[in-house]
């Protein structure tokens, strides 16, 4: 994972901030007696928090997408891209994924709060 | 009568009189949702009456097995009657609920209750051994299931929780009661409203709690000090010791039980992150605890979906760490007596709805949640008050999400994009999806409910997890249908009913898989109350072969406590007559086969996960050959599930016009006197 440049402040902005109905992302959250319990997400740390599950599902290319044109973040989408082409297993790229965007997300609260 | 207290209490709340019936003349049913159904049939004269009818009749029943040691087996109780929540027919529906009940209804000299009436104020009933007396439940109305069960407790022991309560001079127990009540939801006719017994026993499904508050029922109490009669002890115990030798977790070698579900490695059933300091704990008589005790006392006793109403939110809020708002949430669905399915779909839904910009303070659908709360207790709190004390639009929200979907003019809107996740029968969608998992939700709309029967999911753990981890799945597809499809009795080897691929679906042989589970369910796990956590055990992996005790197991256990010679073959016979019989009551309630559909999402909007990620597996075949193969993107084809529907019919021996049994069909299960009632009701089928 190389490291992720410094946010501005637009871009906190935006990370921090839920989306509207239209552009929410889907996912899932497995669990044995309930089965794979569908997430509606409105906000990038709601997908941590999903990745953070232990059996997290969602769509890596729609997530992908997503972080690109919703959340306009290009950078880290380059590097979802990457650690989905590198991954060796969908519980690799889950877990790479996770760690890229908790991380982008404590950068995003790290300047937040530096700048309140 | 081996396993049989001997007699069932009759409970006419309206007169408050109590009478009995002899278990004997409802023998031939079993026990539980047999013997409740039979009951049922033969009380309500009028099928067509709703849930909150004073007329509607309400079944609380026991089997041989309860309060005795066969394993997963004797701390489940069947409640059954018309409900309150499913739309737009509130069917002739049923529940259940694990805990202690069952066993000490038994020991008091019960095998069931049969609740009729309404009473003119709040009462609870007092059930001491053989004395039953209804009381003023005026100074216990308003509060919640817990502190009710405090209050009773306290009453009829009258020293607390230590020493003895005598029950007379040659009786007494260290016991406290076993007590079933309903919370403010309840009370205030929720349709989302369960039955509560001890900290997390519920009776979700069917809005029961609901019933009870319509008929002024707070709760019922009960301790026992006798015992139940076994027929050959020495075989029960020597069975309990054999499934535990053979096909329980093997404590010296833990891996070799990574999947036996009889007995688990981990058998906790829980969807939050555990707490630090907890215990297990489980229901009576039981060789697993699935629940937990813990020391900051949040989240007692709660399993399953409870657990994960709001755990996911609590975290997102909190940084990714479990809080305590997730243990509390779940306490206060237990407190309000709230379905925890309504209030999880429910909470999504209002959400979708909320950043649509149409719910929100001030906007069309008024409601005052603050979202940006949501992941704190006092968010939960609230939203959950609203619907138990129907506050604000809560008032909607108590009615379920389907009923408030309809009052906002949003119902067909939203079934059909599917943000209201709601697939049959106005309930909320379990999560093992209609359009991936076909035999749960074929189940589910052939039925009454949600079936929340667990009995195949296995299939999709298995090799979903194996491969969303970069393994290859084991063991694999062909050696796990042929196993299964061994123990299908009648249909037996026939691996056909265990293939998911889209071209199958539809198929004659999934025909006999819906059919199989429905009367596979009907009696062992709903009449003879085997628990559905631990039962059936089709694949164990302790057993070289893996072939778990499913079909041995089941009929052992039962004859060793009656005493009787019933075979599996006999029960899954049985359990087709019940299967029959439920079917009459929902066609005299207007059943009929063109409303049996699922919602429109179902048909038109594919399950997600596409291409490369999918991560939904099923066994099926591709090309002749048996693989684990990707059922996501998959929506059901409508005209090819009418096909299916006829397919069903025509193998249950029913009317394909109708989907109403033929008096041919009925009179071989000795149901002439059903037929004749539907004939009466111009519904025979032809």
């Amino acid at each position: 994972m190389r490291k992720l440049k410094d946010p501005s402040r637009e871009l906190v902005k935006r990370i921090l901030t839920e989306v509207d109905f239209e552009d929410r992302l889907e996912g899932f959250s497995l669990r044995e007696r309930s089965g794979p319990m569908p997430v509606t997400m409105y906000s990038f740390r709601e997908v941590v928090s999903l990745l953070q599950e232990p059996y997290p599902r969602i769509d890596f290319i729609e997530l992908e997408i997503w972080v690109r044109k919703t959340v306009d973040d290009p950078e880290l989408a380059d590097q979802i891209a990457e650690a989905i082409k590198k991954g060796h297993s969908d519980q690799e790229r889950t877990h790479s994924i996770r760690d890229l965007m908790g991380e982008r997300l404590k950068q995003c609260k790290r300047l937040n709060q530096a700048n309140s | 009568m081996n396993g049989y207290a001997g007699k069932i209490l009759r409970i006419n709340l309206t007169d408050r009189k109590t009478s009995t019936i002899d278990t004997k003349e409802y023998e031939q049913w079993v026990g539980g949702h047999g013997m409740g159904s039979a009951i049922f049939w033969d009380l309500v004269k009028d099928k067509t009456i709703n849930g909150f009818d004073p007329r509607n009749v309400i079944t609380i029943m026991t089997s041989p097995l309860s309060g005795t040691l066969a394993p997963g087996a004797s701390g489940r109780t069947e409640v059954q009657g018309v409900g309150a929540q499913s739309y737009p027919i509130e069917w002739f529906t049923r529940s259940n609920f694990g805990g202690r009940f069952s066993a000490m209804l038994k020991y008091a000299g019960w095998d069931g209750i049969v609740i009729e009436g309404k009473a003119d104020k709040p009462v609870w009933v007092d059930i001491r051994n053989e004395d039953v007396t209804i009381k003023d439940a005026r100074r216990l109305w308003g509060l919640d299931t817990w502190k009710t069960q405090e209050e009773i407790w306290k009453e009829v022991s009258g020293r607390g929780f230590s020493g003895w309560l005598e029950l007379d001079s040659e009786r007494r127990t260290t016991q406290r009661p076993a007590v079933l009540t309903i919370g403010p939801a309840g009370e205030n006719l929720s349709r989302t409203a369960c039955l509560i017994h001890d900290a997390g026993n519920a009776a979700g499904q069917g809005g029961f709690g609901g019933i009870w508050g319509s008929k002024n029922l707070k709760a019922i109490s009960v301790i026992g000090t006798g015992s139940i009669k076994i027929a050959d002890p020495k075989a029960l115990m020597e069975a309990r010791l054999w499934a535990q030798k053979k096909y329980s977790t093997d404590v010296n070698n833990l891996d070799a039980s990574w999947f036996a579900h009889f007995g688990r490695r981990k058998p906790q059933n829980l969807f939050w992150d555990k707490q630090e300091k907890a215990r297990l704990s489980s229901c009576i008589g039981c060789h697993i605890g699935c629940k937990e005790r813990t020391d900051t006392s949040y989240g007692n006793e709660s399993i399953c979906v409870e657990t994960s109403f709001y755990a996911y939110w609590d975290k997102s809020k909190h940084g990714g760490k479990q809080t305590p708002a997730a243990y509390i949430a779940a306490d206060l669905l237990q407190k309000y007596g709230i379905n925890a399915y309504e209030a999880t779909r429910g909470l999504t839904y209002i959400r979708a709805l909320e950043r649509m910009g149409i719910l929100g303070r001030g906007k069309k659908i008024d409601c005052d949640l603050d979202f940006r709360r949501l992941g704190e207790t006092e968010f939960a709190d609230q939203f959950l008050k609203m619907i138990a004390f129907r506050r604000g639009v809560g008032d909607d929200f108590a009615e379920g999400f389907v009923r408030a979907a309809k009052r906002w003019g949003r119902l067909e809107e939203d079934l059909k994009t599917g943000i209201l996740y709601y697939s049959y029968w106005g309930l909320p969608e379990h999560s093992y999806d209609p359009r991936a998992e076909v035999e749960w939700g074929y189940g589910s709309i052939l039925g009454d409910r949600d079936i929340n029967e667990h009995d195949f999911n296995f299939l999709f753990w298995w090799p979903s997890g194996a491969i969303w981890a970069g393994k290859t799945p084991r063991p694999p597809a062909e050696q796990v249908v042929k196993i299964i499809a061994e123990k299908l009795v009648p249909y037996e080897n026939d691996p056909s009913m265990l293939d998911y691929s889209t071209d199958n679906i539809y198929s004659e042989p999934m025909a006999k898989l819906v059919a199989w589970h429905r009367h596979y369910t009907r009696f062992w796990k709903e009449s003879v109350l085997y628990c559905d956590q631990r039962w059936p055990d089709f694949i164990n992996t302790r057993i070289p072969g893996y072939r778990g005790l499913t079909g041995e197991g089941e009929p052992r256990f039962l004859n060793a406590v009656t005493g009787n010679k019933f075979n599996f073959v006999d029960g899954m016979e049985l359990g087709r007559k019940i299967w029959n019989l439920d079917n009459a009551i929902w066609i005299l309630q207007g059943r009929h086969r063109d409303m049996v559909h699922f919602s429109d999402y179902i048909y038109h909007v594919p399950y997600k996960g596409t291409g490369k990620y999918a991560w939904y597996y099923l066994p099926g075949r591709e090309n002749g050959q048996w693989k684990y193969i990707q059922v996501n993107n998959r929506s059901l084809d409508k005209a090819k599930f009418e096909e299916f529907k006829t397919r069903f019919y025509k193998l249950e021996g029913w009317d394909v016009r109708t989907g109403w049994p033929r008096r041919k069909t009925l009179e071989s299960l000795g149901l002439k006197y059903v037929a004749d009632e539907l004939e009466r009701n111009g519904k025979s089928g032809a």
